[in-house]
């Protein structure tokens, strides 16, 4: 039987792809990608560091202009957040005592385990990460910034790397609360690191700029963890509820390295 | 056999390259599919009655898939059957001004 040669192509290739379809309803698919992100690792740490190095160059360059007044306001943002941080350690110590004299169990701190972000996928919100099954990862487990932002969760988890779902994903929903108007709402993500939070009562008066942080409610995610700044306020006389934008609190290419959250209290 | 491998080698660093430089210089969160685009632009530029266009097609769609989110196979399948598409195309339906080797 005489194949041309380009059968013969089409033959090995649909071959190749059923192969490959199987693996995926098996564990194999997961381990030849672990084994592949074993063996690029080291280059991709080095794309990863040039990026972030090249792209705050040319960031700075185009920023330029504005560096001066950013700076200003930074400086004026920063002492007006020490004066809150010294009253706030203030009240924490208060709140210590007092639950220690009630008897209720002080509030423990998450324990964390480090991680170095490998890349990030070209379509759809996920990261890869630098520690996996061999480190205790489960999946589930919050990601978050050094600075307690919240980044996403753990999605899947291979044996020396996991890949975690980032909270623009529009997969992702969960609750969240704006402290200072004491009002709880519901964020999704829209995809392209972009957050809404909507289902916010119509009473409270939300302003640009005021702090999203998550809220205990759906267990997802642990209290507390910095969501994001609304950047604008849709409310109308007709709807129930308002919606808000949220520009979120990480900027995937300006951090290099994670904490996953194994237990909180 | 030798391009064949070049081409192999091309796509990983290509999409390493994708997945982790070229992420800082989004647009949105959104960054050029350099894989799909060398691929595709690959198959056009080569001679039709060649074949490693395919090959690469099959390499780039492994590795986009091992370094991407869904089954192994997804981008697989779609990116030889665009190189497929394309080779089709250039052998039966019209023929570029340009037939030379890339």
């Amino acid at each position: 039987m005489r194949i041309s040669s380009l059968s013969k192509n089409i033959i090995l290739v649909v071959f190749l792809a059923s192969i490959f379809l199987l693996l995926n309803y098996t564990g194999y698919s997961k381990k030849i990608k672990n084994i592949f992100y074993f063996i690029s690792v080291s280059i991709q740490g080095v794309f990863w560091k040039a990026g972030g190095g090249v792209s705050e160059f040319f960031g700075t360059i185009i920023e330029i202009k504005n560096l001066k007044n950013e700076n200003e306001d930074l400086r004026k943002k920063i002492q007006e957040l020490s004066f809150q941080i010294a009253q706030l350690e203030e009240l924490k110590r208060e709140n210590e005592v007092l639950r220690e004299s009630l008897g209720i169990g002080l509030e423990k701190e998450f324990s964390l385990i480090l991680s170095k972000i490998v890349s990030k996928e070209a379509s759809g919100d996920f990261i890869l990460i630098e520690k996996g099954k061999k480190d205790r990862v489960t999946k589930g487990m919050a990601v978050i910034t050094p600075e307690k932002a919240l980044v996403g969760k753990i999605e899947e988890v291979y044996d020396d790397f996991s890949r975690v779902i980032l909270l623009s994903n529009k997969e992702i929903c969960f609750d969240a609360k704006i402290p200072q108007r004491d009002a709880a709402g519901l964020i999704k993500g829209k995809g392209n690191s972009q957050l809404s939070i909507s289902l916010l009562p119509r009473e409270k008066e939300i302003s640009v700029g005021d702090i999203v942080v998550t809220a205990a409610l759906g267990g997802i995610f642990p209290e507390g963890l910095l969501v994001g700044e609304i950047n604008e306020v849709e409310r109308s006389d007709v709807q129930s509820f308002q919606q808000a934008e949220i520009g979120p609190a990480f900027d995937i290419t300006k951090v290099q390295e994670l904490f996953i959250i194994t237990k909180s209290r | 056999m030798k391009k064949i491998l070049f081409l192999i080698l091309l796509t990983y660093f290509l999409t390493l390259f994708q997945s982790s430089f070229v992420v800082f210089f989004n647009v949105r969160g959104m960054v050029p599919n350099l894989v799909l685009i060398f691929i595709f632009l690959f198959n056009i530029f080569e001679k039709p009655s060649e074949n490693s266009g395919i090959a690469a097609a099959a390499a780039g769609g492994f590795f986009l898939d091992i370094f991407s989110g869904g089954h192994l196979g997804i981008n697989l399948i779609i990116l030889t059957a665009l190189s497929f598409l394309i080779k089709y195309f250039l052998k039966n339906i019209f023929t570029l001004p340009f037939s030379k080797k890339l």
